[in-house]
């Protein structure tokens, strides 16, 4: 699911965006953003993830200059623009559902900001059709954005966005309204014309695929905080904290207790077994965990393991087929259910396993993360 | 009740209904082309009274006023509700917000009779005070102003809240002033709106007895007070010629402009129609 | 810091243009008006002229109040009985617009979709046709030697004209035709809005459907039912064209009664305190129309 980090290395670390202290309050009481602070970096995708309502949209907003931070600042390219108005920051947004303007052709919503900066009339034709052929539309130039495909506008809403050049594009939820087919294609076109034109990017966005293909670094947002901020991997294999393991892909999570607490590992004791984790944490004995596993970490048998550790047995209750993979629930004795994910890499189904059939579940000594919070 | 029964009974309940609304009309212009004097006996069709009305020369210069009141009328009125209805959408907190809300809605539920009359009160005020304004054609347009500010201010409410705000935040995005804004993207979209309002105002205006009977002055009749003062005296044919007259145009108005309509909307869902189909491709 | 200075100033500018040209407006034309007309209520007939009555030299005017008006209105019971047969007019013809126009914005909603838009406009175009020019044509139907009563004797369905005309006969069917729409738009807006599906479940449960139109439609269409009603009964009240074409010198009506004393007895002090108490008797339907509104609008 994650792919490798996005060239994080290659621009030379040269901060764009830097947002410090940034709390909003609406109406004296709700407070959708509490004091975030992030960087940008040139060149960098970088995706705020996070449910509904826990304030990446006024984020978000704040940077275009939609919104004025209650309390924090934003710098820009070390410039000061907290209170700069949108129309004077050099940072252009692609909205959630594209605000195309209805009455102008797609030529039109294209040049619309060239025009306001009073470019050359030849000039302007010139990027527009660069953009146009950018995001293959130059057929559709004269059509009105009702004309065009959910698709195609998103298309002209992404080039009218980076027709300025702007040093910084937002995009809030860019494919949020397209269908689930359609998202999956126009997410790697969207990467390819973004690196073409190599402008730095803040994305939001609720899907956490989305973020994993797209971004090099991801913030994980709840109730207006950031969570965890890190690169698609480090944030899926090693998240800080129960909520983050939870909104990133599925998860199994075992509470237990910290036995031993050496530097070269630890073990924790759960009702459902005894977890040796390969590594130290930052822990003390006697400390109440999680201890976080992925599902694809698991590997199911029907023979016992011949090892004290990292291994549980279960009933089969639920057998969820998706093609490429196989998910089984498995009924621990302690009546909790765990998730195991099997590659369907032959033909043969299933690892013989059926329903009511007793598996055992085993791990690697490094497959799991011990949370503390 | 069987639903078989019950459909009949919803239709007849419907052409019942229909038929009460539309006899006066049918009745206003059979009778113009009757050739009696008298206007409820039918003697033979002819076209008398539109000779009677092309001559009489009050009617005429009645009607060329109340055109040109309601053409001016429905033009502030359009102007002023349409900032009604921008302060009332955009800011949703100032202070007396509630206040302009109540005065705005003021002329659409005080009865016409109330409005002429605090209206008059105010001008004759105001004219002891500074001397003017004369009753007369000013007078009656701010009357009809007045409440066609109210009227025009729902349309172009209406219009204003089913409008997407991010429009505006994409094109000051994009680099528009605040009245950039305004010229580039949020008037244009409105124009159907105030094309809407403006008709209401002008007929509005162009219907209006009380007001303008409280705020005209001498010499100043509109086509409605000349039609009042006559219809209260008795029956006159002249009348149900001027009727037709108006209702020919406005018939002719709306049937054209809701077939140019229906022309646009079928035009569009085939383009889009081909949109999707192309871009399948 | 400049840049962000001209930015808020031109925005507050634009606020204060924007919001400020209406307000203006109806200060002007709306509220300005009504309180002069309070203030006339309560000034003598002799003082009418306006010069006396709004001082300007003195700065604000010294504020004699006479009540001399209102006095007449309480003790005069031709105002009392007027009064209340506004209201009961008003009532009537909302009862029966309602009565009428409930089925049919039912029937109106139920019917093909592909329909609506037709039935719709057909409701509206009448009011594009002046509305003194409809009255007028009620009245050249309803006189004594008008078109019905000429069809009727032709038919030898009756042998004497019924008096249709000048009476509360035909002051509610004049009350009922001009405000009839606006009891069916509101109604229509409403119940066409309305999901089927309460209906169905309704049906599912063993609901009758003359049971079901009565425990579900209609308590769904009260907010459609109090704006309709509402638009019907408020300007109804202060009606005057209607009465003065159709309903003769029988038939007592509050809006004449103001037009009278204005135009007639040039009693302006007495035409502005039969304004007031007028709009005193409407201010309670009123708030209860906006409160409907505002309760829609959440709702929405
Ligand atoms: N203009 C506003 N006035 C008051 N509260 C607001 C306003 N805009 C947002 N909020 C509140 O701030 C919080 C964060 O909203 P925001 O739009 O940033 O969420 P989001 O993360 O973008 O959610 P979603 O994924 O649903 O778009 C929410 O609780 C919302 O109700
Ligand atoms: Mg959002």
């Amino acid at each position: 699911m994650a792919t490798a980090p996005k060239e994080a290395n290659k621009a030379a670390q040269e901060i764009l965006l830097r947002v410090e202290n940034v709390t909003k309050v609406y109406d004296g009481t709700v407070k959708a953003v509490d004091d975030v602070s992030l960087t940008v970096m040139k060149g960098e995708i970088f995706a705020l993830l996070g449910g509904s309502g826990c304030g990446k949209s006024t984020l978000l907003r704040m940077m275009a200059g939609f919104e004025t931070p209650t309390k924090g600042k934003i710098f820009l390219a070390n410039q000061d623009i907290t209170n700069l108005p949108p129309f004077q920051r050099p940072i252009n947004m692609m909205f959630q559902s594209y605000a195309l303007f209805p009455h102008l052709s797609v030529w039109e919503n294209v040049a619309f900001g060239l025009k306001r900066d009073g470019m050359p009339k030849d000039e302007i034709a010139e990027r527009v059709e660069k953009m146009l052929s950018l995001a293959q539309l130059n057929q559709y130039a004269k059509r009105k954005p009702h004309q065009l495909s959910g698709g195609q506008q998103q298309r002209v809403a992404l080039v009218r966005s980076l027709a300025k050049r702007p040093q910084l594009l937002l995009l809030d939820e860019p494919l949020g309204a397209l269908d689930k087919k359609l998202r999956e294609s126009t997410q790697l076109e969207l990467v390819n014309i973004i690196e073409e034109v190599g402008v730095t990017c803040v994305l939001v966005t609720h899907d956490q695929e989305e973020a994993m293909t797209m971004a090099s670094r991801i913030a994980v947002m709840s109730e207006g905080y950031f969570l965890q901020v890190g690169e698609p991997d480090t944030v899926y294999e090693m998240p800080n904290s129960r909520k983050v393991a939870d909104f990133i892909g599925n998860v199994n999570i075992f509470e237990g207790k910290i036995e031993e607490d050496e530097p070269d590992h630890v073990t924790v004791r759960c009702p459902e077994c005894v977890h040796y984790v390969g590594h130290g944490v930052s822990g003390h004995s006697g400390m109440d965990v999680g201890v976080a596993l992925r599902p694809e970490k698991i590997m199911l048998s029907k023979d016992k393991p011949n090892s004290e550790y990292n291994w549980c047995a279960g009933e089969v209750i639920e057998i969820v087929y998706f093609g490429a993979h196989t998910t089984y629930h498995l009924k621990l004795d302690s009546g909790k259910v765990i998730k195991a994910q099997e590659l369907n890499n032959t033909r043969d189904l299933s690892c013989g396993l059926t329903w009511g059939d007793r598996a055992y579940a085993s791990w690697s000594d490094l497959a799991m993360v011990v949370l503390t919070q | 009740m069987n639903s078989a029964s019950n459909k009949i009974f919803a239709k007849a309940w419907m052409a019942i209904v229909y038929l009460f609304l539309y006899l006066p009309i049918i009745t206003l212009v059979v009778f113009s082309f009757n050739d009696s004097k008298l206007v409820t006996v039918w003697s033979h069709a002819s076209f008398r009274w539109y000779a009677a009305l092309a001559k009489d020369s009050d009617l005429i210069s009645a009607v060329l006023l109340s055109l040109e009141i309601a053409g001016l009328s429905a033009l502030m009125s359009v102007f002023f509700g349409t900032f009604t209805a921008f302060a009332l959408n955009r800011y949703k907190r100032f202070h007396g917000r509630t206040l302009l809300t109540s005065m705005s809605s003021m002329p659409l539920v005080m009865p016409d009779v109330i409005v002429g009359l605090s209206l008059l009160l105010m001008i004759v005020s105001v004219q002891n005070w500074l001397g003017f304004p004369e009753r007369g054609l000013f007078t009656i347009l701010l009357g009809h102003a007045l409440l066609g500010t109210a009227y025009a201010a729902v349309v172009v409410t209406s219009r204003l809240r089913e409008m997407d705000s991010k429009l505006d935040e994409a094109s000051m995005d994009l680099g528009c002033k605040p009245m950039q804004v305004f010229t580039l993207v949020t008037f244009p979209l409105l124009v159907p709106a105030l094309v809407s309002a403006f008709l209401l105002t002008f007929t509005l205006s162009f219907d209006d007895v009380v007001l303008s009977s409280f705020l005209s002055g001498p010499g100043y009749s509109t086509m409605p007070m000349v039609i009042f003062s006559r219809a209260r005296l008795g029956l006159n044919p002249t009348i149900n010629a001027v009727a037709t007259v108006t209702i020919a145009v406005v018939t002719i108005a709306v049937i054209a402009s809701s077939f140019y309509t229906s022309q646009q909307e079928r035009k569009r869902k085939r383009e889009e129609a081909q949109a999707y189909s192309n871009s399948n491709k | 810091m400049a840049k962000k200075q001209s930015f808020f100033t031109s925005l507050s500018a634009g606020r204060l243009v924007v919001i400020g040209v209406p307000y203006f407006w109806f200060l002007l034309l709306a509220a300005i008006p009504l309180l002069i007309v309070l203030k006339i209520s309560l000034s003598e007939m002799e003082s009418t002229s306006i010069s006396h009555m709004i001082d300007w030299s003195h700065g604000w005017p010294r504020l004699t109040l006479n009540f001399g008006s209102y006095q007449f209105l309480a003790t005069d019971s031709l105002y009392f009985k007027t009064y209340l047969s506004s209201i009961k007019y008003a009532a009537i013809t909302t009862l029966l617009c309602l009565v009428i126009g409930y089925p049919f914005a039912y029937y109106m909603a139920r019917s093909p979709k592909h329909m609506q838009p037709t039935l719709l406009m057909l409701i509206m175009l009448p009011f594009w046709t002046s509305f003194l020019l409809r009255i007028y044509a009620w009245k050249t139907l309803l006189v004594s030697n008008g078109v019905i009563n000429n069809i009727l004797i032709s038919l030898h369905v009756i042998d004497t004209p019924i008096e249709m005309m000048n009476n509360s006969f035909s002051l509610l069917l004049g009350m009922v035709y001009s405000y009839l729409p606006f009891m069916i738009l509101p109604l229509y807006a409403n119940l066409s809005k309305m999901d089927m599906r309460y209906l169905e479940a309704a049906a599912d449960l063993g609901t009758s459907p003359f049971k079901a139109f009565w425990l579900i439609t209609v308590p769904l269409s009260k907010a459609g039912i109090i704006a309709g009603s509402m638009l019907v009964f408020i300007p109804a009240v202060g009606e005057y064209v209607i009465p003065e074409l159709l309903g003769g010198s029988s038939t007592l009506m509050i809006g004449r009664v103001l037009w009278d004393e204005f135009f007639s007895n040039n009693d302006w002090p007495m035409a502005s305190a039969v304004a007031v108490v007028m709009i005193l008797l409407i201010l309670v339907p009123m708030g209860v129309y906006n409160k409907a509104q505002a309760e829609q609008m959440e709702g929405k």
